[in-house]
Protein backbone atom coordinates (compact mmCIF):
# COMPACT_ATOMS: atom_id res chain seq x y z
CA UNK A 1 0.00 0.00 0.00
CA UNK A 2 1.93 3.30 -1.41
CA UNK A 3 0.88 6.54 0.13
CA UNK A 4 1.52 9.84 -1.36
CA UNK A 5 1.89 13.25 -0.09
CA UNK A 6 1.38 15.61 -2.32
CA UNK A 7 2.28 19.26 -1.21
CA UNK A 8 1.79 22.53 -3.59
CA UNK A 9 4.34 25.33 -2.37
CA UNK A 10 4.86 28.49 -3.53
CA UNK A 11 7.33 30.59 -1.57
CA UNK A 12 6.72 29.00 1.57
CA UNK A 13 10.19 28.94 2.81
CA UNK A 14 9.83 30.24 6.12
CA UNK A 15 7.30 27.33 6.94
CA UNK A 16 8.37 24.71 4.68
CA UNK A 17 11.24 22.94 7.26
CA UNK A 18 8.92 22.51 9.76
CA UNK A 19 5.78 21.12 8.10
CA UNK A 20 8.16 18.75 6.01
CA UNK A 21 9.98 17.80 9.50
CA UNK A 22 6.54 16.87 10.85
CA UNK A 23 5.34 15.05 7.85
CA UNK A 24 8.60 12.59 7.35
CA UNK A 25 7.54 10.20 10.61
CA UNK A 26 4.51 9.54 9.09
CA UNK A 27 6.62 7.05 6.76
CA UNK A 28 4.42 8.11 3.38
CA UNK A 29 6.64 9.19 0.15
CA UNK A 30 5.86 12.85 -0.28
CA UNK A 31 5.80 14.24 -3.39
CA UNK A 32 6.36 18.69 -3.15
CA UNK A 33 5.41 20.51 -6.17
CA UNK A 34 7.29 23.75 -6.17
CA UNK A 35 5.54 26.50 -8.16
CA UNK A 36 8.16 28.33 -9.27
CA UNK A 37 9.03 30.01 -5.56
CA UNK A 38 11.58 32.46 -5.86
CA UNK A 39 12.93 32.09 -2.37
CA UNK A 40 14.29 28.80 -0.91
CA UNK A 41 11.68 26.73 -0.89
CA UNK A 42 13.10 23.99 -2.85
CA UNK A 43 16.51 24.38 -1.74
CA UNK A 44 15.19 23.58 1.92
CA UNK A 45 12.69 20.71 0.17
CA UNK A 46 15.39 18.99 -1.62
CA UNK A 47 17.79 18.45 1.61
CA UNK A 48 14.67 16.33 2.51
CA UNK A 49 14.54 12.29 1.40
CA UNK A 50 11.68 13.71 -0.75
CA UNK A 51 10.90 13.60 -4.39
CA UNK A 52 11.00 17.95 -5.83
CA UNK A 53 9.37 18.68 -8.53
CA UNK A 54 9.54 22.28 -9.56
CA UNK A 55 7.72 24.02 -11.59
CA UNK A 56 9.67 26.80 -14.07
CA UNK A 57 8.04 29.62 -13.15
CA UNK A 58 4.22 29.97 -11.00
CA UNK A 59 0.97 29.10 -12.60
CA UNK A 60 -1.53 28.42 -9.90
CA UNK A 61 -2.36 25.67 -7.10
CA UNK A 62 -4.40 23.97 -9.23
CA UNK A 63 -1.57 23.09 -11.87
CA UNK A 64 1.15 22.33 -9.58
CA UNK A 65 -1.27 20.01 -7.81
CA UNK A 66 -1.78 18.40 -10.93
CA UNK A 67 1.70 18.29 -11.44
CA UNK A 68 2.15 15.97 -8.21
CA UNK A 69 -0.94 13.25 -8.68
CA UNK A 70 0.82 12.82 -12.20
CA UNK A 71 3.77 12.27 -10.37
CA UNK A 72 1.75 9.51 -8.20
CA UNK A 73 0.43 7.94 -10.73
CA UNK A 74 4.10 7.23 -12.82
CA UNK A 75 4.94 6.31 -8.92
CA UNK A 76 2.00 3.87 -8.88
CA UNK A 77 0.27 5.32 -5.57
CA UNK A 78 -2.29 3.53 -4.10
CA UNK A 79 -3.24 6.70 -2.36
CA UNK A 80 -3.15 10.02 -2.71
CA UNK A 81 -3.35 13.25 0.09
CA UNK A 82 -3.40 16.84 -0.79
CA UNK A 83 -1.89 18.49 1.99
CA UNK A 84 -1.26 22.35 1.92
CA UNK A 85 2.56 24.22 2.33
CA UNK A 86 1.94 26.76 4.71
CA UNK A 87 1.45 24.90 7.85
CA UNK A 88 -2.07 25.05 8.13
CA UNK A 89 -3.37 21.45 8.35
CA UNK A 90 -2.28 18.85 10.88
CA UNK A 91 -0.52 15.95 10.02
CA UNK A 92 -2.13 13.89 12.58
CA UNK A 93 -5.52 13.69 10.75
CA UNK A 94 -3.87 12.23 7.58
CA UNK A 95 -4.43 8.99 8.77
CA UNK A 96 -8.32 10.05 9.67
CA UNK A 97 -8.92 10.72 5.83
CA UNK A 98 -7.14 7.56 4.78
CA UNK A 99 -9.12 5.38 6.96
CA UNK A 100 -12.39 5.04 5.26
CA UNK A 101 -10.25 4.62 1.73
CA UNK A 102 -8.47 2.15 3.05
CA UNK A 103 -11.46 0.26 3.84
CA UNK A 104 -13.00 1.16 0.67
CA UNK A 105 -16.05 2.41 1.84
CA UNK A 106 -15.31 5.62 -0.61
CA UNK A 107 -13.03 7.01 -3.56
CA UNK A 108 -12.25 10.61 -2.14
CA UNK A 109 -12.83 12.11 1.14
CA UNK A 110 -12.64 16.06 2.21
CA UNK A 111 -11.07 17.67 4.58
CA UNK A 112 -13.87 20.20 6.11
CA UNK A 113 -13.58 22.55 8.78
CA UNK A 114 -16.69 23.85 9.46
CA UNK A 115 -18.53 19.94 10.21
CA UNK A 116 -17.15 19.86 13.96
CA UNK A 117 -16.72 23.84 14.31
CA UNK A 118 -19.61 26.44 13.04
CA UNK A 119 -16.97 29.70 13.03
CA UNK A 120 -13.19 28.23 13.00
CA UNK A 121 -11.44 31.28 13.54
CA UNK A 122 -12.72 33.24 10.11
CA UNK A 123 -14.24 36.32 10.14
CA UNK A 124 -17.48 36.84 8.82
CA UNK A 125 -16.85 37.66 5.50
CA UNK A 126 -15.09 34.63 5.04
CA UNK A 127 -17.59 32.48 6.29
CA UNK A 128 -19.95 34.33 3.81
CA UNK A 129 -17.63 33.92 0.82
CA UNK A 130 -16.74 30.25 1.84
CA UNK A 131 -20.83 29.84 2.18
CA UNK A 132 -21.38 31.68 -1.12
CA UNK A 133 -18.65 29.41 -2.57
CA UNK A 134 -20.58 26.52 -1.30
CA UNK A 135 -23.49 27.52 -3.55
CA UNK A 136 -22.25 27.82 -6.24
CA UNK A 137 -20.11 24.67 -6.36
CA UNK A 138 -23.43 23.12 -5.78
CA UNK A 139 -25.28 25.15 -8.75
CA UNK A 140 -22.46 24.05 -10.86
CA UNK A 141 -21.83 20.56 -9.89
CA UNK A 142 -24.96 19.12 -7.79
CA UNK A 143 -22.55 18.94 -5.33
CA UNK A 144 -23.02 20.74 -1.53
CA UNK A 145 -20.24 20.22 0.87
CA UNK A 146 -19.86 22.04 3.71
CA UNK A 147 -16.37 23.26 2.98
CA UNK A 148 -16.04 24.75 -0.31
CA UNK A 149 -12.07 25.89 -0.65
CA UNK A 150 -10.27 23.13 1.73
CA UNK A 151 -6.79 22.02 0.64
CA UNK A 152 -6.83 18.94 2.66
CA UNK A 153 -8.49 16.05 0.48
CA UNK A 154 -7.70 12.38 -0.30
CA UNK A 155 -7.99 10.15 -2.74
CA UNK A 156 -7.43 6.37 -3.86
CA UNK A 157 -5.97 5.46 -7.39
CA UNK A 158 -9.37 4.89 -8.69
CA UNK A 159 -10.09 8.71 -8.38
CA UNK A 160 -6.42 9.48 -8.51
CA UNK A 161 -6.64 7.75 -12.22
CA UNK A 162 -10.19 10.16 -13.21
CA UNK A 163 -9.33 13.32 -11.54
CA UNK A 164 -7.45 15.19 -13.91
CA UNK A 165 -7.31 19.51 -13.19
CA UNK A 166 -7.13 21.75 -15.98
CA UNK A 167 -7.99 24.86 -13.82
CA UNK A 168 -4.70 25.78 -13.32
CA UNK A 169 -5.04 28.04 -10.25
CA UNK A 170 -7.71 27.96 -7.14
CA UNK A 171 -11.26 26.72 -9.38
CA UNK A 172 -9.77 23.28 -9.02
CA UNK A 173 -11.64 22.63 -5.86
CA UNK A 174 -14.69 23.15 -7.80
CA UNK A 175 -13.58 21.21 -10.66
CA UNK A 176 -12.48 18.03 -8.36
CA UNK A 177 -16.35 18.15 -7.59
CA UNK A 178 -17.04 18.09 -11.65
CA UNK A 179 -15.02 15.10 -11.99
CA UNK A 180 -16.92 13.57 -8.66
CA UNK A 181 -19.79 13.57 -10.54
CA UNK A 182 -19.11 13.21 -13.75
CA UNK A 183 -17.32 9.57 -12.73
CA UNK A 184 -19.79 9.15 -9.81
CA UNK A 185 -17.02 9.10 -7.46
CA UNK A 186 -18.14 8.08 -3.72
CA UNK A 187 -17.55 10.67 -1.45
CA UNK A 188 -17.14 11.79 2.07
CA UNK A 189 -16.65 14.42 4.11
CA UNK A 190 -14.89 14.62 7.46
CA UNK A 191 -13.79 17.28 10.11
CA UNK A 192 -10.29 18.59 10.13
CA UNK A 193 -8.80 21.57 12.07
CA UNK A 194 -7.41 24.58 10.37
CA UNK A 195 -4.32 25.91 12.38
CA UNK A 196 -4.87 29.63 11.52
CA UNK A 197 -1.46 31.37 12.49
CA UNK A 198 -0.37 35.01 11.62
CA UNK A 199 1.70 33.10 8.72
CA UNK A 200 -1.23 31.15 7.12
CA UNK A 201 -3.86 34.32 6.53
CA UNK A 202 -0.96 36.45 5.15
CA UNK A 203 -0.11 33.29 2.54
CA UNK A 204 -3.92 32.47 2.15
CA UNK A 205 -6.29 33.42 -0.66
CA UNK A 206 -7.39 37.33 -0.30
CA UNK A 207 -11.62 37.88 0.00
CA UNK A 208 -11.20 39.60 -3.59
CA UNK A 209 -9.82 36.07 -4.98
CA UNK A 210 -13.18 34.47 -4.80
CA UNK A 211 -14.62 36.90 -7.73
CA UNK A 212 -11.11 35.35 -9.87
CA UNK A 213 -12.26 32.32 -9.00
CA UNK A 214 -15.72 32.73 -10.43
CA UNK A 215 -14.48 34.11 -13.63
CA UNK A 216 -12.47 31.26 -14.13
CA UNK A 217 -15.48 28.74 -13.57
CA UNK A 218 -17.81 30.50 -15.63
CA UNK A 219 -15.81 31.40 -18.56
CA UNK A 220 -12.76 28.92 -18.82
CA UNK A 221 -13.67 26.31 -20.91
CA UNK A 222 -13.91 22.15 -19.57
CA UNK B 1 -12.37 68.49 -45.54
CA UNK B 2 -12.24 69.26 -41.73
CA UNK B 3 -9.40 68.56 -40.03
CA UNK B 4 -10.88 65.98 -37.76
CA UNK B 5 -11.88 63.91 -40.46
CA UNK B 6 -8.63 64.04 -42.09
CA UNK B 7 -6.78 63.05 -38.82
CA UNK B 8 -9.54 60.66 -38.59
CA UNK B 9 -9.15 58.97 -42.30
CA UNK B 10 -5.65 58.48 -41.56
CA UNK B 11 -5.29 56.75 -38.82
CA UNK B 12 -8.11 54.37 -39.74
CA UNK B 13 -5.57 53.89 -43.04
CA UNK B 14 -2.73 53.11 -40.84
CA UNK B 15 -5.00 50.48 -38.67
CA UNK B 16 -5.73 48.67 -42.05
CA UNK B 17 -2.54 48.68 -43.34
CA UNK B 18 -0.83 47.03 -40.14
CA UNK B 19 -3.48 45.07 -39.61
CA UNK B 20 -3.11 43.63 -43.12
CA UNK B 21 0.57 43.59 -42.93
CA UNK B 22 1.15 42.34 -39.24
CA UNK B 23 -1.57 39.65 -39.13
CA UNK B 24 -1.99 36.42 -41.26
CA UNK B 25 -5.36 35.65 -40.77
CA UNK B 26 -7.88 33.98 -43.42
CA UNK B 27 -8.94 35.68 -46.60
CA UNK B 28 -12.00 36.66 -45.12
CA UNK B 29 -10.89 38.03 -41.93
CA UNK B 30 -9.33 40.70 -44.12
CA UNK B 31 -12.01 41.31 -46.52
CA UNK B 32 -14.24 42.05 -42.97
CA UNK B 33 -12.26 43.85 -41.41
CA UNK B 34 -11.31 46.26 -44.91
CA UNK B 35 -14.94 46.28 -45.59
CA UNK B 36 -15.34 47.50 -42.12
CA UNK B 37 -12.26 50.09 -42.43
CA UNK B 38 -13.07 51.26 -45.83
CA UNK B 39 -16.96 51.85 -44.09
CA UNK B 40 -15.21 53.89 -41.47
CA UNK B 41 -13.57 56.13 -44.11
CA UNK B 42 -16.79 56.43 -45.92
CA UNK B 43 -18.88 57.67 -43.04
CA UNK B 44 -15.77 59.99 -41.83
CA UNK B 45 -16.68 61.91 -45.42
CA UNK B 46 -20.50 62.09 -45.33
CA UNK B 47 -21.80 61.18 -41.33
CA UNK B 48 -25.44 61.94 -42.84
CA UNK B 49 -24.63 58.42 -44.34
CA UNK B 50 -24.78 56.50 -40.55
CA UNK B 51 -27.77 58.90 -39.58
CA UNK B 52 -30.07 57.06 -42.45
CA UNK B 53 -28.80 53.72 -41.75
CA UNK B 54 -29.24 54.70 -37.96
CA UNK B 55 -32.72 55.83 -38.69
CA UNK B 56 -33.37 52.40 -40.83
CA UNK B 57 -32.26 50.87 -37.49
CA UNK B 58 -34.68 52.69 -35.71
CA UNK B 59 -31.38 54.48 -33.72
CA UNK B 60 -31.93 58.44 -33.45
CA UNK B 61 -28.57 58.99 -34.00
CA UNK B 62 -25.76 57.95 -36.13
CA UNK B 63 -23.40 58.55 -33.59
CA UNK B 64 -25.46 55.94 -31.44
CA UNK B 65 -25.15 53.86 -33.90
CA UNK B 66 -21.25 53.61 -34.70
CA UNK B 67 -20.67 53.72 -30.41
CA UNK B 68 -23.51 50.42 -30.76
CA UNK B 69 -21.44 48.96 -33.38
CA UNK B 70 -17.73 49.63 -31.69
CA UNK B 71 -19.50 48.47 -28.09
CA UNK B 72 -20.31 44.82 -29.72
CA UNK B 73 -16.69 44.91 -31.68
CA UNK B 74 -14.85 45.19 -28.29
CA UNK B 75 -16.57 42.62 -26.50
CA UNK B 76 -15.87 40.64 -29.39
CA UNK B 77 -12.64 41.25 -29.35
CA UNK B 78 -12.48 40.69 -25.87
CA UNK B 79 -13.95 37.39 -25.92
CA UNK B 80 -11.53 36.10 -29.39
CA UNK B 81 -8.13 37.39 -26.67
CA UNK B 82 -9.36 35.56 -24.14
CA UNK B 83 -10.05 32.05 -25.65
CA UNK B 84 -6.57 32.56 -26.91
CA UNK B 85 -4.64 33.28 -24.00
CA UNK B 86 -6.53 30.56 -22.23
CA UNK B 87 -5.56 28.11 -24.81
CA UNK B 88 -1.66 29.53 -24.47
CA UNK B 89 -2.11 29.19 -20.70
CA UNK B 90 -2.73 25.40 -20.88
CA UNK B 91 -0.22 24.79 -23.30
CA UNK B 92 2.37 26.68 -20.94
CA UNK B 93 1.09 24.33 -18.24
CA UNK B 94 1.68 21.54 -20.44
CA UNK B 95 4.90 22.58 -21.00
CA UNK B 96 6.09 23.40 -18.15
CA UNK B 97 5.02 19.91 -16.55
CA UNK B 98 6.90 18.43 -19.39
CA UNK B 99 9.70 20.18 -18.09
CA UNK B 100 9.85 19.61 -14.25
CA UNK B 101 9.51 15.83 -15.47
CA UNK B 102 12.16 16.00 -17.70
CA UNK B 103 14.42 17.97 -15.13
CA UNK B 104 13.92 15.18 -12.38
CA UNK B 105 14.77 11.55 -12.17
CA UNK B 106 11.35 10.16 -10.83
CA UNK B 107 11.81 7.13 -8.22
CA UNK B 108 10.18 6.80 -4.87
CA UNK B 109 12.85 8.52 -1.91
CA UNK B 110 11.53 7.34 1.19
CA UNK B 111 11.97 8.16 5.39
CA UNK B 112 13.64 5.39 7.30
Amino acid sequence: MTIFLIIPAFNEAPVIRQVLEELLPLGCFIILVDDGSTDDTARIAESFPIVVIRHLFNIGQGAALETGMEAARRLSADFVVHFDADGQHDSREIAALLKPLIKGDCDIVFGSRFLENKRPGLTLLKRMILHAGRWINYGLTGILLTDAHNGFRAMNRFALDKIHFTQPGMAHATEILTCVKKYSLRYMELPVHVRYTAYSKKKGQHILDSVNILFHLLFKKN
Amino acid sequence: MKLFQVVLILSLVFILISYLRRFRRPALDKILVSLLLVAGIVFVINPDVTTKLAHLLGIGRGADLIFYLAMLGFCYMIIILYSKINKLEDQLTTLIRRQAFDAINLQKEKHD
